[in-house]
């Protein structure tokens, strides 16, 4: 049977694809990637897309979380504070029911009470960067204002923000004055405003007292919401590190390369085309003409 | 009886026999790597024998001819392989230049899009921050500008897929020319009963080219051949050729025509084949995916924005200007329409510490807004199209890589010359170009001793 008499060209087009696969190891090597262009694995490269989109996703939530926890650490410790002065103010005004203090002591015991109500106004018109923690969302102005009588009016508003810190799950980042400090019944303001009157005028100071005592523990119990709202967003960010840690093992593991692997391909390859070379070099030479004479 | 001279005549038959042959095999040592030369051996056979009385008497040899060894089956078959093979070539270098623009990058539409959403959430924690609304903008710019570097891209790539067209309608006018004038060499020459094996491997030669160019179908008609494409357009007759053209059509690429009909969807292989395929189905499906994306998005975003209220309490007016109605070119001509950031409408009452609208907005992000699909998985949609198209495409090269060598190796193993066999010919013409000069040299000594003979006698 005749057979090709120059089989040089298989030769080189088995060389090519030699080399080509030389230059494909060389680059997964090199690059450190098996998917290089969305031909190398088209799934993988596809899913690639959604995995860097769910971890930027995941590095903005972790951004969100820790910016939003300062605002709600500070908010937490203003709230604590609230609290510590006004037990100073139930203690103060315990003080001033007793019936041994004359007209004067009520009158010193009011002043530092007045020295409260502007620490309260102060806390509760905490800001951090630039806005207003209490004032619902009118986060530009601050939401207390005494006016001339001496009272405390709140001008935010009643509205709450919440942020998106996972897929589906929205947090709440504030709670507005209105539900703080200024809820009706549990008013702080008009309960120290009361409790001043009333030591001033010295009539039904145990009524005031009730007012300031009631609003001590609507409060206190209002920190909760703080409490679980930063419990939450750590929990969030514990999640949300483990979930990055994942992503980023899923595309190690659909994109780096296999390194022994790829070098030893590598080597196979090499050594496969150093043996190409050798039989292209050995088998042209000979044919009949040479050996004629 | 017999007589000298007709022995004399004999050897040297046997002698030109013999050269003639070598002939053959000098032409075909000499064209041992010429593409396409089919090698050719010498038809020789036994002259016409003369009865002489009782004696039936040789009269030496005839070279009947050279012939070129073929197989037009095996031949054909080659053609049919490179028409695939061209059609995948210009295709897969299309496409690769295409998935370039969707590979990951920093500048991807992929990254600009998580990166947008990202801002607008980063906008949510303290909506009043005119940076934060300054960075909302600015990855809304990258974003429109991604949209519009890919587009550009794939526009730029069509139009040259476009004047590649062009040219390859030329080299197929100029082959079919070639042809033509090839048909008329070799009626002629057969005509006047010579070999024409040497235009024929020619003729076959080219008709490879064009095959890897176009569809070819070959029509053997007596002496010439007829070609036409799979679908019928006749491209050479005979000694005639008929020209393609080509001519813009509506939507500003070139149309082939054949005379005055549109022959364009009709080539289906070939480079010509590829290239369309890659110009009008390709590229443009993955500039409506594009258009779809960016218009989706576009819209989608801006009516978030168009309910909520900027940092002024005002209404949001579009973030980005409004993609045309028809979608079409909705990617090249995305672009921002706002360059104040207060006038981000992150607020949904009115406030400029509200956050809603800019939690709604980013909300989209996860959202079925494009074709019943997240932006984000709209995009690694098309990723994959894309790749999928690179590797199938690759896939199919390599293996009609594979059929064609195959088919290559079979035609040099009919056609092939083999150096070894030329040196066995060489040698067998060269001992029979002797020996007949020999034979000559003895009827010559005979020739002298007859004529010597009369000389002595007379």
């Amino acid at each position: 049977m005749r057979v090709n008499p120059n089989p040089l060209s298989d030769l080189l087009s088995a060389l090519e694809q030699t080399q080509q696969q030389i230059n494909t190891d060389s680059e997964q090597v090199a690059s450190g990637q098996t998917v290089n262009e969305p031909s190398d694995n088209p799934s993988a490269a596809a899913t690639l897309v959604t995995n860097a989109n769910q971890t930027t996703e995941a590095d903005q939530y972790l951004r969100s979380i820790g910016s939003i926890q300062g605002e709600m650490q500070n908010a937490d410790s203003a709230l604590s504070s609230v609290v510590t002065v006004l037990q100073r103010a139930i203690s103060l005004g315990t003080e001033g029911a007793n019936g041994t203090n004359n007209a004067s002591d009520r009158q010193a015991i009011a002043t530092e009470l007045q020295g409260i109500q502007s620490q309260l106004v102060s806390l509760a018109n905490l800001s951090y960067q630039g806005n207003y923690v209490f004032a619902g969302t009118a986060t530009q102005t601050a939401p207390y204002v005494v006016d001339s009588n001496g009272s405390v009016n709140y001008v935010g508003n009643d509205n709450t923000n919440q942020i998106a810190v996972g897929d589906n799950l929205n947090v709440a980042m504030n709670l507005p004055g209105s539900e703080l400090f200024s809820n009706a019944g549990n008013d702080v303001f008009q309960a120290i405003q009361d409790l001043i009157t009333n030591l001033q005028s010295g009539t039904n100071i145990s009524g005031a007292l009730g007012e300031v005592s009631n609003a001590y523990d609507y409060i206190n119990a209002q920190r909760v919401f703080y409490g679980n709202a930063i419990d939450q967003l750590n929990t969030q960010q514990t999640y949300l590190n483990s979930e990055t840690t994942q992503l980023a093992q899923q595309q190690n593991s659909l994109s780096a390369t296999d390194l022994p692997q790829a070098i030893t391909s590598l080597e196979t390859s090499q050594t496969a085309e150093q043996a190409t070379l050798q039989i292209i070099s050995q088998t042209q030479q000979a044919n009949l003409f040479s050996y004629l004479k | 009886m017999s007589s000298l001279n007709a022995s004399l005549a004999t050897a040297l038959s046997g002698l030109e026999a013999a050269q003639g042959a070598l002939q053959a095999t000098s032409n075909n040592v000499a064209n041992a790597n010429t593409p396409g030369y089919s090698r050719e051996v010498p038809v020789l056979e036994a002259s016409d024998p003369v009865v002489v009385g009782a004696l039936t008497l040789g009269t030496g040899v005839t070279l009947q001819s050279l012939e070129s060894i073929r197989d037009p089956i095996l031949e054909s078959q080659i053609q049919q392989e490179t028409q695939t093979q061209g059609q995948l070539n210009s295709l897969v270098s299309a496409l690769q230049q295409t998935q370039v623009n969707f590979s990951s990058t920093t500048g991807d539409i992929g990254t600009a899009i998580s990166n947008f959403f990202s801002s607008i959430n980063e906008l949510a924690t303290s909506p009043a921050d005119l940076s934060l609304r300054q960075g909302v903008l600015t990855a809304a710019d990258n974003l429109a500008s991604a949209f519009n570097t890919t587009a550009n891209n794939l526009t730029a790539q069509r139009s040259n897929l476009d004047g590649s067209v062009e040219q390859t309608v030329g080299q197929i006018n100029q082959l079919t020319a070639q042809i033509a004038q090839l048909n008329q060499h070799i009626s002629q020459v057969q005509n006047a009963g010579e070999s024409a094996g040497t235009f024929i491997d020619q003729r076959t030669q080219l008709i490879d080219q064009l095959s890897s160019l176009v569809d070819v179908s070959v029509i053997p008609t007596g002496n010439t051949l007829t070609l036409t494409t799979a679908a019928g357009t006749a491209l050479v007759a005979g000694q005639q050729s008929f020209q393609l053209s080509t001519q813009a059509n509506s939507s500003g690429v070139q149309d082939v025509y054949s005379g005055s009909t549109d022959i364009t969807s009709t080539i289906v292989s070939g480079q010509l084949g590829g290239l369309l395929q890659a110009r009008d189905q390709q590229i443009p499906s993955l500039q409506n995916q594009l258009d779809t994306l960016a218009a989706g998005l576009a819209t989608a975003v801006n009516g978030v924005q168009t309910a909520g209220f900027d940092l002024n309490g005002k209404q949001g007016t579009n973030l980005f200007n409004p993609p045309p109605a028809s979608g079409t070119g909705a990617a090249a001509s995305l672009s921002v329409a706002i360059t104040d950031p207060s006038l981000i409408a992150a607020s949904s009452d009115g406030t400029s510490g509200n956050n809603a609208n800019a939690d709604a907005m980013y909300a989209l992000s996860n959202q079925a807004i494009v074709n019943g699909e997240s932006p984000s998985d709209y995009y690694s949609g098309i990723v994959f199209n894309v790749g999928n198209a690179v590797s199938n495409a690759s896939a199919q090269q390599n293996a009609s890589n594979l059929v064609l060598q195959q088919l290559n190796d079979q035609r040099a193993a009919v056609s092939g010359v083999s150096l070894n066999e030329e040196a066995a010919n060489m040698i067998q013409y060269q001992q029979a170009y002797a020996a007949s000069a020999q034979v000559i040299t003895a009827i010559n000594d005979m020739m002298y001793t007859a004529i010597n003979m009369t000389t002595l006698t007379g």
